[in-house]
């Protein structure tokens, strides 16, 4: 799907930067990239341009550049419900915090369970049962 | 000693630049171009430093202006240092013009700025980064000073030994097979020259393709296909992917998050100003109040600067003299009349009608800075993106129409937020048809003359034409004269932030006194100009119909006649050409009373007066403005000819389809 498609709220997780020229540079430059997780903020009034989150950073775009980008739609952890399994797609963070989740089974491609929604969140993963923080399960990317 | 200052835009770059120059500055433009360019210079431990301010940019691609001047600069003026500015509040994204930079100098000083803010979100290890990097970084907050003197320091005896970023092996071995073809040729700076082939960039392709490399162009091609085919995307994306892995590695490496979480303080604004219904009503509401707070503060600033220079009839007979006499009678005491004539009620005169106005323009460029300073403008784009679009614009271009309504000097100058050429350009040509405060102030008075009963009827149609106006010339350029590619619109929407008392001082002061410096010398001399038309030949009364321009007037009035113009109306245009509220006394001089004026013109020349006075050349102080904002004589010209070219088909419409229908006689 395309970026443009993302409803508010939603996530989404790049997988090609088209485009020719300048757009293509730009979007590039911003740091929208394969692998770069996207979320649609909010559309403005008159309907575009829109606002998505990127790398921490807030920037706008107007619908006929967002349609450059393909993306495949991804949820953050702390959103599933509980009671369904889920696969991991992309864990957001720096080596240490992959390497905190990895000792808990949490790494790309592997399948996790949600036990109990909140507070805190319990998920069971292939080497057990754990328990995990709000603000980690955000930057846990699953479909 | 040269040093040049870079950075993504909005990182504080302005702040440092006037933080590390002080008062010591020159604003001008890049060669050939509307781009704003800063230089200063500092005294430094016995170092005299000049420093250029570089346009902000995300990358240097040859894609965009900015990006082009910035690396150019680079290339072609080798400075001592490049002062590296980065967001710390946004590392990873500021890191990624750090790696282009770096493969175009190793003498970079990296300023962290924003650390106060910074602070806040991550706990940075400035003394890692250093480590990794191999130059000087150091942390400073611009607003408060701090780091600065720093900044000079490292920038005079600072260690440069930089680890450059590594690209994958495959690439790496790439680049080097290329690297070797391009040292045959002596190119500057061969790495740079040798990765921005293999990128494809089309600048540096034509400028090695100058020189007859071609071995060098194959070669890039070929190795170019090669990285396409081993990881399966395009040139452009994998680059980008591999500087980026590199900063987004640095600063996993250098910032722990500090986990505070939640929603933030601009998102929840943001919540509110962008919202879906409210976010355009709160827009008008703040316009509104600000142009208020505009005029509100201006007026009795203007009041006193009227005093001081024209003085002041007094109620029962007599009058206090005012700067103008009393130095125009300290002259004629030693020098011809017509002398002393001609620099007091020619040119100091002009200069007095000017300054009346510039406690507006002061005010306007502090609501300008506010709106920016706070992260409020890019809001605005945001919101208004869309109307604008239609005729050819940004969302950021709705500003300088607002502004336009108070005064289109500093609103010529807010085109400076437009990051397009073509489209300040396009803004630029628009502008001087809004009708600013001193022409709103003439239609107030002429309406409350001759249009006692229907004055809002009256003017709201103005404000209509004009807008109507501006929306089609605005649609028909940007389809015509001002077409262009479509330049991407991709723009960071800040946080808020509160702006300063002083970096709000800085900006307002920085922007009227170019104002007043550069624009004042023509303004003087146009109105000097002014005076020899009203005031010769030697002996008639000033501005009468025997003078030049009273002759002009009588001349030009068979073709006025077709507009209903009679040729009081064209004396009293001629001297709005200073200053359009000078309509207003011109009117007062030439009948005295109110009813001689409505005993002079009927409703609808009257009406098809004011058509022309909303579109005909803008004032001299605008037209100064156009000139030093564009370098153009010859776009100065373009404004006044389409200004007449409206005034002239639009009042003729007016008196002739008013004629013909009988109304107003
Ligand atoms: N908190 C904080 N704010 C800063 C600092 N430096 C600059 N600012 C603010 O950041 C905003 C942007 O600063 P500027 O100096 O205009 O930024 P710039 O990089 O020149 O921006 P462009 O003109 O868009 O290129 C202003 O509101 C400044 O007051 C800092 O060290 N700390």
């Amino acid at each position: 799907m395309k970026l443009s498609d993302l409803k508010v709220g939603e996530s989404a997780l790049v997988t090609k930067v088209e485009g020719k020229g300048a757009i293509h540079r730009r979007l590039l430059s911003m740091g929208i990239l394969p692998g770069t997780v996207i979320r649609m903020v909010r559309i403005s009034p008159l309907g575009d341009p829109i606002a998505y989150e990127i790398r921490g950073v807030f920037i706008s775009l107007r619908r006929d550049e967002a349609k450059y980008i393909e993306v495949e739609k991804i949820v953050p952890l702390n959103l599933v419900p509980p009671g369904e399994r889920v696969r991991v797609i992309l864990v957001d963070g720096g080596p240490g915090f992959m390497r905190n989740l990895s000792e808990m089974g949490i790494t790309p491609g592997k399948m996790v369970e949600i036990l109990r929604g909140c507070c805190p969140m319990s998920v069971r993963t292939e080497l057990g049962v754990f328990q995990v923080g709000m603000g980690i399960a955000s930057r846990v990317f699953v479909r | 000693m040269l040093i040049a200052l870079a950075g993504n835009p909005n990182t504080g770059k302005s702040t440092i630049f006037n933080a590390l120059t002080g008062a010591h500055q020159h604003i001008g433009n890049w060669p050939g171009v509307t781009v704003e360019k800063k230089e200063g210079h500092v005294e430094f431990e016995g170092e005299s430093i000049k420093i250029v301010d570089l346009p902000g940019t995300y990358s240097l691609t040859s894609y965009s202006l900015e990006e082009l001047i910035a690396r150019n600069f680079i290339i072609e003026e080798m400075p001592d240092v490049v002062i590296d500015v980065v967001d710390a509040t946004n590392l990873e994204r500021n890191l990624y013009l750090f790696t282009e930079l770096l493969e175009l100098t190793g003498k970079i000083v990296i300023a962290l700025n924003m650390f106060d803010e910074a602070r806040r979100k991550y706990k940075i290890n400035v003394k890692r980064m250093r480590e990794i990097l191999g130059l000087p970084v150091i942390p400073t907050v611009a607003i408060k000073g701090h780091g600065i003197k720093e900044l000079l320091q490292e920038s005079l005896h600072g260690n440069f030994a930089p680890k450059g970023m590594e690209y994958p092996d495959d690439v790496e071995r790439r680049i080097q097979k290329l690297l070797k073809v391009l040292e045959k040729y002596k190119v500057k700076n061969p790495r740079w020259h040798a990765i921005k082939l293999i990128e494809n960039d089309g600048e540096v392709i034509k400028k090695i393709q100058s020189i007859g490399a071609r071995d060098a162009i194959h070669l890039a091609e070929h190795l170019r296909h090669e990285i396409e085919d081993i990881y399966g995307d395009d040139i452009e994306t994998l680059f980008a992917s591999f500087r980026y892995s590199f900063a987004h590695g640095l600063f996993h490496e250098v910032a722990e998050p500090i986990n505070v979480g939640g929603v933030t303080l601009t998102d929840m604004i943001d919540h509110v100003v962008a919202h879906k219904i409210f976010g355009i009503p709160i827009f008008l509401v703040i316009m509104y109040l600000a142009f208020n707070f505009v005029f509100e503060v201006a007026a009795p600033f203007q009041d006193a600067i009227d005093l001081i220079f024209n003085g002041k009839d007094i109620a029962g007979g007599g009058h206090i003299n005012g700067l103008i006499d009393i130095s125009y009678n300290w002259m004629a005491s030693f020098m011809p009349n017509w002398l002393a004539s001609f620099i007091n009620h020619g040119m100091l005169r002009g200069l007095g009608a000017v300054l009346t106005f510039t406690p507006i323009i002061m005010l306007l460029f502090l609501i300008l800075s506010v709106l920016e300073d706070s992260g409020y403008l890019a809001r605005v784009a945001f919101l208004m993106d869309r109307l604008m679009r239609k005729i050819g614009l940004e969302g950021r271009g709705i500003i300088s129409i607002m502004l336009g309504f108070g005064c289109n000097v500093p609103a010529i100058m807010s085109t400076r937020a437009l990051r397009n050429e073509r489209e300040r350009k396009l803004s630029i040509a628009l502008n001087p048809l809004i009708p600013c405060g001193a022409r709103i102030q003439v239609f107030a008075f002429i309406t409350s003359i001759f249009f006692v009963s229907h004055k809002a009827v009256v003017l709201w149609s103005l404000l209509l034409l004009s807008m109507v106006v501006v929306a089609l010339v605005g649609f028909v350029y940007s389809r015509t004269i001002f077409k262009g590619r479509a330049e991407p619109f991709v723009m960071e929407l800040p946080p808020y932030r509160l702006p300063t008392i002083k970096g709000l001082g800085v900006h307002m002061w920085e922007k009227s006194e170019g104002f007043l410096r550069k624009a004042g010398t023509i303004i003087i001399g146009a109105a000097g100009i002014i005076w020899l038309f009203a005031a010769l030949p030697w002996g008639v009364e000033y501005g009468s119909q025997a003078s030049y321009i009273g002759q002009i007037a009588n001349f030009l009035a068979p073709l006025g006649h077709a507009f209903g113009l009679t040729p009081e109306a064209l004396i009293s245009l001629f001297f709005g050409f200073f200053a359009k509220e000078v309509v207003i006394d011109t009117f007062t001089v030439l009948f005295g009373t109110k009813s001689a004026m409505l005993a002079s013109m009927t409703a609808l020349q009257a009406y098809s007066f004011l058509v022309f006075l909303l579109f005909y050349t803008p004032c001299v102080a605008t037209l100064a403005t156009v000139y030093q904002e564009t370098r153009s004589w010859k776009f100065v010209l373009f404004v006044v000819l389409e200004g007449f070219l409206l005034a002239i088909f639009f009042s003729f419409l007016v008196y002739q389809v008013g004629t013909l229908l009988g109304v107003g006689g």
